[in-house]
């Protein structure tokens, strides 16, 4: 068994520890918000936060994971700064198809937890690794700096 | 008379120069062997007063053959070389680019007509020690039977027990494709006879067994120098610089001399043992490329006993100073706007998309200390040969968390935006930039 703290909660998860992080989100604890896209890093879908940083979900294993805070999709609302990206995005209606978006919303919390006012310079450093087949990223750069407006 | 002693003048003065020539050439062709840097008296192995230091290690002393072979087989590395990715173990295939040709590795299971089946104890001793095949036809030395001719007789028959355990497979490698001269194969005979020791390993009377140890696995099982040591116009290992670094498929092997700046000197003992069991370690790396298949295939069966004589040898290998610079210690800002000298844009936007997500901005990774670049070789190495070639061709580990995997953006990227990030990464995160081309990628990429 493997112990893993999912959302402020502690999970055991009987899988072997070279698993995903990915596959145990989805398959095993069935928090279906986060996405599979490419399997090997490229395409952002599957971004969560492993102590508040974005990570890709689909190359970490959980065995090397211990006891660091995985937030995802399903409760990034519940913090501050991904309260007012959910707020935005919706404000400025970004979601086209939507596959990429829980990826795209896990990006930008963590870029304004890092940074609470960033330009378009930060916006690409940040962001780039989340591919968008709809090509969002015009609406999505102005969501985030809606986003960051909000923030006293 | 005058005119013949000037006319005998001259013939001894070409004579003279002919031979001076003739001597340094052959002083340049024939370096001393593997372990001539360590001095002092050989004894055989029968007068040795320490422990026995060839063989298993000491847990397995009393086990069966195959299991004792099993081991040495690991540490010597046979199954790297002679497995083609996606197809059986040791039934051969695997492709050897050179400089005159590629060369495939023979088929070792025991399958009597594709493999080593009807192989004799006197003809598997043979390849091993002399380079000959059952046939009677000389092997490359792509095979380093220069360094297995150090393995004890006991030793070599135990890997073949192990081979002979093997389910036989059936499988025909492809022929090689070397051109004239080079298909000569009697010329390797040539070869064999200069660069091949005669005896088997011999302890080194005043040093300790630990290091005989660690010599008897490094020289006769790893055959480090094969990868590790420059090789000269006749292929063979300069042991004039020995382990001061050479080439693995492409990539380079670099120097693992006592050497303070380019080499070993700055890592502790620990350090190299556990990069050598299979760890990364903390400000200096994780083995990748052809080294990450000797670490989880190969040495990560060797135990602590033996991983220790080995880093107790590495560590009394003559300094070989290099041209590579210390690495830098320090990680790399957390913020992408922390700019690094002013290099191609487009590196950095290869970096944003591709990179950043698994090896983060400071380049300590967020995700695993495999993917860390803080402090290691490759990104350290102003060539930017190593980090432009995990680029094209990814790597993978078999780590006690599981497989890790670093993919292949060679297909994704063109040759200029590869050399871009090649040369983004070494700036941010090394001591000194790289000046990689696109022509340079394009060679890697070919090469391999």
């Amino acid at each position: 068994m493997i112990e893993l703290r999912v959302n402020g909660e502690a999970k055991s998860v009987d899988v072997a520890p070279d698993m995903p992080l990915l596959w145990v989100l989805r398959d095993v604890l069935h928090l279906t918000g986060t996405k599979f896209g490419c399997g090997i890093a490229q395409c952002g879908a599957c971004t969560v936060h492993i102590d508040g940083k974005p990570v890709r979900s689909c190359q970490l294993a959980v065995g090397a994971l211990g006891n660091r805070a995985i937030t995802t999709i399903e409760k990034i609302g519940e913090t501050p700064a991904g309260a007012r990206v959910q707020k935005a995005w919706l404000d400025l209606e970004v979601i086209q198809c939507g596959y990429c978006q829980s990826g795209q919303i896990m990006s930008a919390a963590a870029l304004l937890n890092s940074v609470p006012h960033p330009d378009d310079a930060d916006i690409d450093a940040a962001m780039s690794g989340n591919i968008c087949r709809c090509g969002t990223y015009v609406r999505i750069r102005a969501a985030i700096k809606r986003a960051a407006a909000e923030h006293a | 008379m005058k005119a013949l002693s000037r006319r005998w003048k001259i013939v001894l003065g070409i004579l003279a120069a002919g031979s001076l020539i003739g001597l340094s050439v052959a002083w340049w062709l024939i370096p001393p062997g593997a372990l001539a840097f360590a001095g002092g008296t050989r004894v055989a192995l029968d007068a040795y007063s320490g422990p026995n230091p060839t063989g298993v290690s000491t847990e397995l002393k009393s086990a069966d053959a195959v299991t004792r072979g099993r081991y040495l087989a690991a540490l010597s590395g046979c199954q790297i070389c002679h497995t083609e990715e996606g197809s059986a173990p040791f039934a051969g295939g695997h492709a050897f680019p050179t400089p005159f040709g590629t060369l495939y590795s023979p088929n070792i299971t025991p399958d009597r007509r594709t493999g080593i089946g009807d192989w004799s104890d006197a003809d598997f001793l043979r390849a091993m020690h002399k380079g000959i095949a059952k046939d009677g036809s000389h092997l490359y030395p792509a095979f380093p039977y220069d360094s297995y001719a150090l393995m004890t007789d006991e030793d070599a028959l135990a890997i073949k027990a192990y081979l002979f355990s093997l389910k036989p497979v059936r499988q025909t490698p492809p022929r090689n494709t070397l051109p004239f001269p080079f298909n000569q194969r009697w010329l390797m005979g040539i070869w064999g006879a200069v660069y091949t020791p005669s005896d088997r390993f011999r302890p080194h009377a005043d040093r300790s067994p630990e290091w005989n140890r660690g010599a008897y696995l490094v020289e006769a099982l790893a055959h480090c120098n094969d990868c590790h040591t420059e090789r000269n116009l006749a292929e063979a290992p300069n042991n004039r610089r020995k382990f001061g670094g050479g080439i693995a498929d492409g990539w380079l092997a670099y120097n693992i001399t006592q050497d303070e700046t380019s080499g070993l000197g700055a890592w502790s003992d620990d350090e190299i043992a556990r990069y050598l069991s299979g760890s990364h370690v903390q400000g200096r790396g994780a083995a990748a490329g052809p080294m990450a298949g000797v670490v989880d295939v190969e040495l990560n069966h060797a135990s602590q006993a033996d991983i220790r004589a080995m880093v107790a040898y590495l560590r009394s290998i003559p300094p070989a100073a290099g041209d590579l610079p210390a690495p830098r210690p320090t990680a790399a800002p957390d913020s992408p706007r922390a700019e690094v000298a002013a290099f191609d844009n487009r590196g950095k936007h290869v970096f944003e998309g591709a990179c950043a997500s698994c090896h983060g901005w400071s380049g300590a990774s967020p995700l695993t200390g495999y993917a860390t670049l803080t402090g290691s070789r490759a990104v350290n190495d102003p060539s930017a040969t190593n980090v432009a070639s995990i680029v094209l061709f990814g790597t993978e580990r078999l780590t006690p968390q599981g497989r890790i995997a670093m993919p292949a953006f060679g297909k994704a990227y063109s040759d200029a935006e590869i050399a871009a990030v090649a040369n983004y990464v070494t700036a941010r995160f090394g001591a000194r930039g790289s000046h990689l081309t696109a022509k340079d990628v394009a060679k890697l990429r070919e090469g391999s």
